[in-house]
């Protein structure tokens, strides 16, 4: 599969491991970032970390969407779907999130109209099919989802679809990597950037890092070999005292991003003051909202939403798993409260969170290491 | 494809930021959308509005349902 086979090859990937080896300063410890959650996914998936020295370690970012959401968002979509004639619909990831009163599985158990869909376009197509019915869209995901939820509420404008309606939990990338950069308790030393939000932001915001933090970005794609060679790149702009962003992912990500992208978003969204992120706390200007001219869209001002802030569960440590404080192993509930099937955080539930990545594909790669 | 095959129990290509490479069939320029198959075969309806003008043969980067970008033709770097 083109695209795909050349990114996966064992003997490259073993001669990139090899370059890497060869980068590496002995007794220095590096800790790179992970920023998106579908690059944690693919490290565990492929055991991208077993390949890499010892000195090597990656720690897992922000970039879930799911993982990100807090629980006073999932009761407020909870409550939006048990309203009477209410079709209420959103990604398969998110059916599982834990609120602080169940999930919106479990209010879908209990008689509550909630849809899996794959694209927005699914939810305003559902729409048409109901015209006596109202049918809001829970919007989540970076900016790489963005758009695409800013397109169909454009659609359902210009089609006169009135039954359709959004709650936005859309998030930007930015902000939470800067208050990741100020967090006294994080030491990195580079990050492999975001691929797909970098399709749509582009490389220019996060040359803020380079710039005023002093460590190096590398946009990468998703397959190992992109990961391997993200992570070679960084070493090499260590190597030889450079510190900038650089596009591993050059087949995909233009450096400006996608402008009509960026122009549609700017259209139907605007920035929050500030959006809380689970484990992160509030964080400015980090979330969108619909803006006024899309209003009359807008869930959260057609409906009545409760907007009660709820505490993560004390067990649970996805706040400091997101910050890369610990890894998800070191969590005291992961695979015994907290598993895929039964999560407590919302790390756990996503198959791109750190914790149910690492659950599915790495658990096993530790069991040989302790032996 | 099944939305149980792309938010499954070990991938969600929303979640995961991820996009998923396709084909164009055909175009519906009023609509602004296209009929895009996948490397499996499975056909989808697909917005175009971020990328275009798009010919039959065009390959193309999809995220929940919206082409985010075209794939460049000849050998991969």
């Amino acid at each position: 599969m083109k695209f795909v086979d050349e990114f996966r090859d064992a003997e490259l990937g073993r001669a990139v491991a090899a370059e890497i080896l060869s980068r590496v300063e002995p007794g220095r410890h590096y800790k790179f970032m992970e920023v998106c959650g579908g690059h944690t996914h693919s490290i565990y998936k492929y055991g991208v970390d077993d390949l890499l020295p010892a000195n090597v370690e990656l720690v897992h970012g922000p970039g879930c969407p799911v993982c990100v959401i807090p629980m006073g968002r999932v009761d407020d979509g909870i409550a939006l779907a048990h309203i009477d004639g209410v079709i209420f619909s959103c990604f398969g990831d998110m059916m599982r999130v834990p609120g602080s009163e169940g999930s919106l599985l479990e209010a879908k158990a209990a008689g509550a109209d909630v849809r899996m869909v794959y694209s927005p376009l699914d939810a305003l197509r559902i729409a048409k099919q109901n015209p006596d019915r109202e049918v809001i869209f829970f919007a989540i995901g970076f900016e790489t989802t963005a758009p695409s939820t800013a397109l169909t509420l454009r659609r359902a404008r210009a089609e006169k679809v009135t039954n359709f309606s959004c709650m936005c939990n859309h998030v930007t990338i930015v902000p939470p990597l800067r208050a990741l950069l100020e967090s006294p308790d994080l030491r990195l030393d580079g990050f492999i950037g975001p691929g797909h939000v970098s399709t749509i932001v582009g490389a220019r915001p996060f040359e803020f890092i380079p710039a005023g933090y002093g460590r190096p970005v590398v946009i990468a794609g998703f397959e190992p070999l992109d990961i391997l060679q993200a992570i070679s790149m960084i070493l090499r702009q260590l190597q030889a005292g450079r510190c900038e962003v650089e596009n591993q992912y050059t087949r995909v990500v233009p450096y400006d991003g996608n402008l009509r992208a960026l122009q549609v978003m700017s259209e139907v969204f605007e920035l929050r003051p500030h959006f809380e992120w689970r484990g992160l706390g509030f964080i400015s200007h980090s979330g969108l909202r619909l803006s006024d001219a899309y209003a009359d869209l807008d869930a959260e001002r057609r409906f009545s939403v409760p907007g009660v802030r709820v505490a993560d569960p004390k067990a649970c440590q996805c706040g400091e798993v997101l910050k890369g404080v610990i890894k998800p192993w070191e969590c005291k509930v992961f695979g015994t409260a907290c598993t895929p099937e039964r999560p407590i955080g919302t790390c756990m539930v996503s198959s791109e969170g750190a914790c149910a990545a690492y659950y599915n594909f790495g658990r096993f790669a530790r069991e040989r290491e302790v032996v | 494809m099944s939305v149980e095959n792309v938010c499954g129990s070990t991938h969600c290509i929303t979640c995961g930021d991820d996009g998923e490479p396709m084909t164009v069939i055909a175009v519906d320029e009023q609509r602004g959308l296209a009929l895009c198959e996948a490397e499996g075969g499975q056909r989808h309806s697909v917005e175009t509005a971020l990328v275009g003008p798009l010919t039959g043969g065009d390959r193309l980067l999809v995220h929940a349902g919206t082409a985010i970008a075209t794939l460049a033709e000849g050998p991969v770097k």
